[in-house]
């Protein structure tokens, strides 16, 4: 008895060491300065640009009402739940339509002129949010907004016209609503200018070297005590992709892009010049679409759109081009946004064929069926400088399409012409290109879907679509909402709006010393780096 | 000579003049439109027509011309960006020191490279420092210059894990790191471009070397170090320095993806960003101050022939 007690002992002591061990290890250290090279933001001002590099490097500095979780505090990279920012709660009124925000008590703005380190106060939120609504280019997400009114000092009340179910995700987007100071509008005009950006965030900006590099230091008074862990960050301005991840295989910065991506073939060429190189698979969202003029023909007849969809061979393409790692996207919610995601084995499979099957005998059928035996042209627009493989996209989905006598003419744009006009909708027939990742599975559906939206970009308009996409918007319930988000899904598997081709994979990037920079997709590059810490 | 030059000043004021026309004109027959970009992508202001006036986008076509090129000669004021507002020529002259040093540098190993190797050619005809040299400009002429650029920061760090690409320091803060970052540069830059400079100085240098003058000089029992270099090689330098005129241009357009590549925050790349975005005022005013450089540049080259060939007059 006493001997099995003793080895009973003994093994819960190892089992202990092992376990306290690693514990011990990862106990973040403070200091040292993260290097990741970038390419330069077209602006500061998070309002008077839709960058993505712009909201990811002002992520740092300033602070929102709500945020997602990060680090340790997510469950995984698409993990969209709300965590109290600089509210530290809040509340929502029975019909969904009244929010009041209570905001942390002596929470300061970066010790710079002309806020000099002031308090922040319900004015300042009435002030950005309002600003949002005014200049922003995503200002259509606070469509339901119809008032944002003062209680007091540290309480703010948000009325909207209608329940709004988005409303706090577009609120803990970086994207969006970041809380800016007045008096720095004021003086600098906007917040383009590096002196005029003061914010509550982990980070300040300390100097902005255009076209060289953005550095950053550590926020000594951050209202989440004790963090961030890093002294500071530099961003190195790297237009090039190649040098980009020459810098990294070099050492001379820890990430060679905001999220530490490579793509795997990039992957696997760092494994073998850098094997110390710490590489993770990442699951992230973004989709690769065919897209149409579905009012106007040949395209407007769902047959023939039916027929590119089944034209597409979805598995050799993803061996091919991808390593077997991209997702065979089924449908408008990209895979990575897993939890309003509707895999395409939930759905009728007659259905599903047409999202992700390859039958080219079905589609040469079905093109004869639409008065299309002999087969027909159509131009393909697209911005060829989107980063490899997507020229490649390109070609396969021409070769593809030409296999059951689509004949695919290229039309390659120059990128201003591009984003003003395919990119919007504006193109004759037929287009291919990328989606704009976005954090709230709306931008997906009724972004995507409903008339006179920028991003509606097959110019889809479907009464019996729209009331779903409306109805999912306005419902407060989770549960519920989702059902309706699986229902649009499920309507829209033989609709083929919109062809999915698989999407990217990639792989976060870093070397072995960076610890605790968790993958967390979307635009917080700041708040990712609050919980990162450097072992050397 | 003064009257030369000021009848070559007054002959730039038509060229300059019809540049800036076909730029202008050009922007504006660019497929896309900038408000619509700026507004539905942007939110740069409520309504298209409201930004529209806002930039002078809605009076008709030859006002705006003549609001900018008046800005121009009258002001000095070469315009604001449509995107940022800035002044351009603030941004321009912040950054036009990088593109210059590069330009500079590169000019400097071109043709130090480019005599060198097409004097040694020319004197020693058809033997194998000949063949050598003329492989080695077939090999310059034909190895695009982006290419070498990425081989030069990718194989080091794959094989070496370094890379000649470091932060930008100012010439005027530190000089000697400057020179360390823009030496890799200048020196793919100007290997590339060394080529042609090779060719015409071979072709040329032969060609004055078969001149009577020359005769006479073998026969005075000069050295060749001295009928080479004293005698020959100044008027063998004409067509040289007339195609490094010439090549200007491409220094200046070349230097962008140069620039992307090596991390310099020079004209290039602002004009490259300036002209994704349709940033009419920026393109316009940028291709016009680098006319009027490669104007001047051409002037200074052709009074340069006087002291390379005194028989050289200007009237």
């Amino acid at each position: 008895m006493a001997r099995r007690f003793t080895i009973a002992m003994s093994l819960a002591l190892v089992c202990g060491l092992v376990v306290a061990e690693p514990a011990a290890a990862q106990q973040p250290k403070r200091g040292g300065v993260l290097r990741m090279a970038e390419r330069e933001a077209p602006s500061l001002d998070p309002h008077l640009s839709v960058s993505f590099l712009t909201h990811s490097y002002v992520s740092l500095v300033y602070s929102q009402l709500v945020r997602f979780p990060y680090g340790p505090e997510q469950q995984h990279s698409t993990d969209f739940s709300i965590v109290p920012d600089l509210a530290e709660r809040w509340t929502a009124s029975k019909d969904g339509t009244v929010y009041t925000f209570h905001l942390r008590k002596g929470v300061k703005f970066h010790a710079k002129p002309p806020v000099n380190g002031r308090e922040v106060t319900a004015d300042d939120v009435k002030y950005s949010l309002e600003r949002f609504m005014a200049k922003s280019g995503f200002r259509s997400r606070f469509d339901p907004v119809q008032s944002i009114d003062i209680v007091d000092r540290y309480t703010v009340r948000v009325t909207l016209k209608e329940p709004f179910a988005p409303f706090l995700n577009h609120l803990a987007n970086p994207t969006y609503c970041v809380i800016l100071p007045r008096e720095a509008e004021e003086k600098f005009k906007d917040f383009n200018h590096p002196d005029s950006v003061i914010g509550t965030g982990p980070f300040v900006l300390k100097s902005y070297d255009k076209g060289v590099k953005l550095t950053y230091e550590r926020n000594p008074d951050y209202f989440m005590k004790g963090l961030p862990y890093l002294d500071g960050v530099v961003v190195e301005i790297a237009p090039d992709a190649s040098a980009r991840l020459a810098l990294l295989r070099s050492g001379k910065v820890e990430l060679s892009q905001l999220w530490g991506w490579v793509n795997p073939e990039e992957a696997r060429s760092l494994k073998k010049t850098n094997p110390e190189m710490v590489m993770t698979p990442a699951n992230a969202m973004g989709q690769s679409i065919i897209y149409f003029r579905t009012d106007q023909p040949p395209f407007n007849d769902v047959r023939v759109r039916r027929a590119v969809s089944l034209a597409i061979d979805r598995k050799s393409w993803n061996d091919a081009l991808l390593f077997g790692e991209g997702c065979l996207e089924s449908g408008p919610v990209p895979c990575a946004l897993k939890e309003w995601k509707l895999e395409a084995s939930k759905m009728d499979p007659a259905r599903a064929k047409y999202l992700v099957g390859y039958d080219p005998n079905e589609a040469k059928r079905l093109l004869a069926e639409a008065g299309l035996a002999k087969g027909f042209t159509t131009p393909m627009f697209h911005w060829p400088g989107y980063q490899p493989p997507w020229r490649s996209f390109y070609d396969l989905a021409a070769d593809n399409l030409g296999k059951v006598g689509i004949n695919v003419e290229m039309k390659p744009e120059e990128y201003g012409k591009y984003v003003s006009t395919t990119y919007l909708g504006k193109f004759e027939k037929m287009a291919m290109g990328p989606v704009t990742p976005f954090t709230e599975v709306d931008d997906w559906l009724y972004g995507a879907f409903f008339p006179e939206q920028p991003n509606n970009r097959s110019n889809v308009a479907d009464a019996e679509l729209n009331k779903m996409l409306v109805a999912q918007r306005r419902e407060l319930d989770p549960k519920k909402r989702k059902q309706i988000v699986d229902d649009i899904q499920r309507y829209l598997a033989d609709k083929a709006y919109y062809v999915y081709v698989p999407s990217l994979a990639w792989h976060v990037a870093h070397p072995p010393y960076v610890k605790g920079f968790r993958f967390h997709d979307g635009y917080g590059l700041g708040p990712r780096l609050v919980h990162t810490w450097l072992d050397k | 000579m003064k009257r030369y030059v000021l009848r070559r000043v007054a002959l730039a004021i038509p060229t300059l003049f019809l540049v800036s026309v076909i730029v202008f004109a050009m922007m504006r027959l660019m497929p896309g439109d900038v408000a619509t970009r700026m507004v539905e992508g942007h939110a740069y202001a409520p309504t298209l027509a409201a930004l529209r006036k806002d930039l002078g986008l809605d009076r008709p076509v030859h006002v705006q011309y003549a609001e900018w090129i008046g800005g121009i000669v009258l002001r000095g004021d070469f315009g604001n960006s449509y995107w940022t507002r800035q002044p351009i020529l603030d941004e321009f002259v912040r950054r036009f020191p990088v593109t210059l040093e590069l330009a500079a540098l590169t000019i400097l190993v071109s043709v130090v490279i480019g005599i060198f190797v097409g004097i040694v050619s020319a004197v020693r005809q058809d033997t194998a420092s000949d063949y050598v040299g003329r492989i080695l400009a077939i090999l310059a002429l034909s190895v695009p210059y982006f290419g070498l650029a990425v081989l030069v920061v990718v194989l080091p760090s794959i094989y070496f894990k370094w890379t000649p690409v470091w932060t930008y320091v100012p010439l005027t803060r530190d000089p000697l790191e400057n020179l360390k970052i823009m030496t890799v540069p200048a020196l793919v830059f100007g290997v590339t471009r060394a080529g042609p400079i090779m060719r015409i100085m071979r072709s040329s240098l032969l060609d004055v070397l078969r001149q009577e003058y020359i005769r006479t000089a073998w026969s005075k029992g000069l050295s060749e170090r001295t009928i080479v270099l004293r005698h020959a090689l100044k008027n063998a330098m004409i067509p040289v320095v007339s195609l490094i005129g010439l090549q200007t241009p491409l220094y200046i357009g070349g230097s962008v993806i140069i620039e992307a590549i090596f991390r310099l925050p020079g004209v290039g790349l602002f004009f490259f960003e300036a002209l994704n975005k349709l940033d009419y005022p920026v393109v316009q005013s940028v291709n016009l101050i680098i006319a009027a450089m490669v104007v001047g540049l051409n002037l200074l080259i052709d009074l340069s022939y006087a002291f390379l060939d005194p028989r050289i007059r200007y009237r």
